[in-house]
């Protein structure tokens, strides 16, 4: 297999706007979002849920139509999905009626490679990923940890220039997730390849990330961009250096206030704080 | 969060082996939880062997009611009197095939019921696909299709004499509408059920309206196609045995309307189990195709 070339895979998401009408009402989901991948860059988007960051991720696969600005792959415009952008689901998004290898091998299938080229590719990434064994499995047969590692792996099987995930590990549970992640960046440290991974959480966005921007409540706006200080290649152990908590403390404080933006109502910081006052026998009649 | 079928729960996979690449402090997968293993008669009550015995009772069972009604001429408001016993059956089954008129009876129905069928299967699935894909098509063909759908196959009987040029060709059409709209519908259905993000993955995997279609919408759709197949079958053979016994000659319906018009009660008897056993190998061949066709819903959801 041909390793992708780092000068490639290039993102740019300049001043994007999307707005949805929906029941004749606008809701502005992105504004002004400016984002940027270099070549083999590892970028992460947080931010607090309904902020739109799968929104901007779905732009950049090429399902929705920017409003206004634009984004580019390689200083061309994404006009529409393609096999240059590899995506991974939350869902999984795995086709039931396809075994482990057929899922892997339908993008090159797609690109009319051979059917023993196919298979050998397949069967080389599935390796790579520790799951040569089930290649005849179908999806149902797997957990939703191995599921996610064929999501991946069938993402990566067309060599695109960058690879988009949505909240990957979201429906995983916390074990599983944490390996997960470790796979990612064990291969990832492999490929070089630009990825653009949208999470809400804090840990698994240091955790991975060269570079990380945290978004606002909707409509989502780029509240900070960040560099993570961690060395490479990334190992479990440094998740309980002082510089990873340091980055998560300053990561929560941002989305903190995002977090309760987004839930509306009279909640303020004064008015959580509030919530605590101990009630004593008398009732809530003295606060008012 | 998606739920994961039940199975899953069960399944655990032998040992997950550790990706060669992976450093250090990676620990393999959490193992799913294994169930304590059924009892023992509980199991011999979902074994195979368990099920062949329940089934052979059933139908001694219905075997033996029908033996005794008839030998004791039971008539309690329902009358027994003039029905013929099962040995008076079985007499006719030898008598019957003694004249090549029987199987040919039963040939012209199976060829009616395929040729109907498979019109059927091709029209309702092609134009279920196209329907359920396209928001266009489904706008300009169903508010047509839903007016003639509720209009039973056998009520285009004497409609159906007037449209084609023969008999044959009539009987035909009116097992091809007992089947094609159980099928459409499913199908429409099918399409429409599919997980979007399925197709959203296949298109940025490289896929084409063309590959989308024949690589994720079919074979999404097909376990509701196989739901229509499966009732279309059950409808073409009702509308096939009204239209042979209204309009018909030959076939296992006209066979069973003579029988009842020369007043012969064993052959009426006779035409009906005849009717019920192909039914029941037509459901059981669509159910073979189904498992043929999908081998992943084995795994998933048993069989079905």
């Amino acid at each position: 297999m041909d390793m992708p070339v780092a000068s490639q895979g290039r993102v740019d998401v300049r001043d994007l706007h999307i707005r949805f009408h929906t029941k004749g009402q606008e809701v502005e989901a992105v504004r002004a979002a400016n984002v940027h991948v270099r070549p083999g860059e590892f970028v992460s988007l947080i931010g607090p849920s309904g902020c739109g960051k799968s929104t901007l991720l779905n732009a950049v696969a090429g399902f929705i139509e920017p409003s206004d600005g634009q984004v580019l792959l390689d200083g061309q415009r994404v006009t529409g999905p393609g096999s240059d952008r590899g995506v991974v689901f939350q869902q999984y998004s795995l086709f039931p009626w396809m075994t482990v290898r057929a899922n892997v091998e339908f993008g090159l299938r797609m690109k009319g490679v051979s059917a023993s080229e196919r298979q050998a590719q397949a069967r080389t990434l599935l390796g790579l990923a520790g799951l040569l064994s089930f290649e005849n499995h179908y999806p149902d047969q797997l957990s939703g940890g191995m599921k996610q590692r064929v999501g991946i792996v069938r993402a990566l099987a067309t060599s695109p220039q960058v690879l988009l995930m949505d909240e990957p590990f979201g429906a995983l549970d916390s074990q599983t997730r944490v390996v997960m992640q470790e796979i990612l960046t064990n291969m990832w440290q492999r490929l070089r390849i630009s990825v653009l991974f949208i999470t809400h959480d804090i840990e698994e966005a240091v955790f991975l990330s060269d570079r990380i921007y945290v978004m606002t409540a909707r409509p989502g706006r780029i509240k900070a961009e960040l560099d993570v200080p961690l060395p490479r290649p990334r190992t479990p152990a440094m998740t309980s250096a002082p510089e990873f908590a340091a980055m998560v403390r300053q990561i929560k404080g941002l989305i903190r206030e995002e977090s309760i933006a987004a839930m509306g109502g009279e909640l303020s910081e004064g008015g959580l704080a509030g919530l605590c006052t101990e009630v004593g026998p008398q009732g809530v009649g003295h606060l008012v | 969060m998606s739920a994961l079928p039940h199975e899953i729960d069960s399944y655990a996979p032998p040992r997950v082996a550790t990706p060669t690449h992976v450093g250090q402090g990676v620990t393999p997968l959490p193992l799913p939880p294994r169930h304590s293993p059924p009892r023992r008669a509980a199991r011999f009550w979902h074994s195979r062997a368990a099920a062949v015995l329940m089934a052979t009772l059933s139908i001694a069972g219905v075997l033996l009611f029908w033996q005794l009604a008839t030998h004791y001429k039971l008539d309690a408001y329902i009358r027994f009197n003039n029905i013929p016993t099962p040995a008076q059956v079985l007499e006719k089954v030898v008598e019957v095939n003694q004249s090549p008129k029987f199987a040919t009876n039963i040939g012209i129905s199976v060829r009616r019921i395929l040729l109907g069928f498979l019109v059927a299967t091709v029209l309702g699935v092609g134009l279920g696909v196209v329907i359920g894909r396209y928001r266009i098509v489904r706008a300009l063909a169903m508010p047509a299709l839903e007016v003639f759908r509720p209009i039973p196959a056998i009520a285009w009987v004497p409609m159906s004499i007037m449209l084609w040029p023969d008999n044959e060709v009539s009987i035909v059409f009116i097992t091809f509408l007992g089947a094609f709209f159980p099928i459409l519908l499913n199908t429409v259905h099918g399409v429409e059920a599919i997980d979007p993000v399925l197709l959203r993955a296949a298109r940025t995997l490289g896929a084409g309206e063309a590959s989308l279609l024949r690589h994720v919408v079919l074979p999404g759709a097909l376990p509701h196609i196989f739901t229509g197949l499966a009732v279309g079958m059950g409808v073409a053979w009702v509308s096939l045995i009204a239209a042979e016994m209204i309009s018909g000659q030959f076939g296992i319906g006209y066979f069973t309307w003579e029988a009842y018009s020369l007043i012969s009660y064993a052959e009426i008897a006779l035409g009906m189990i005849t009717i019920g056993v192909l039914g029941l190998l037509c459901s059981g061949a669509i159910r073979l195709l189904a498992r043929l066709a999908m081998p992943w819903q084995t795994h998933s959801q048993g069989a079905r």
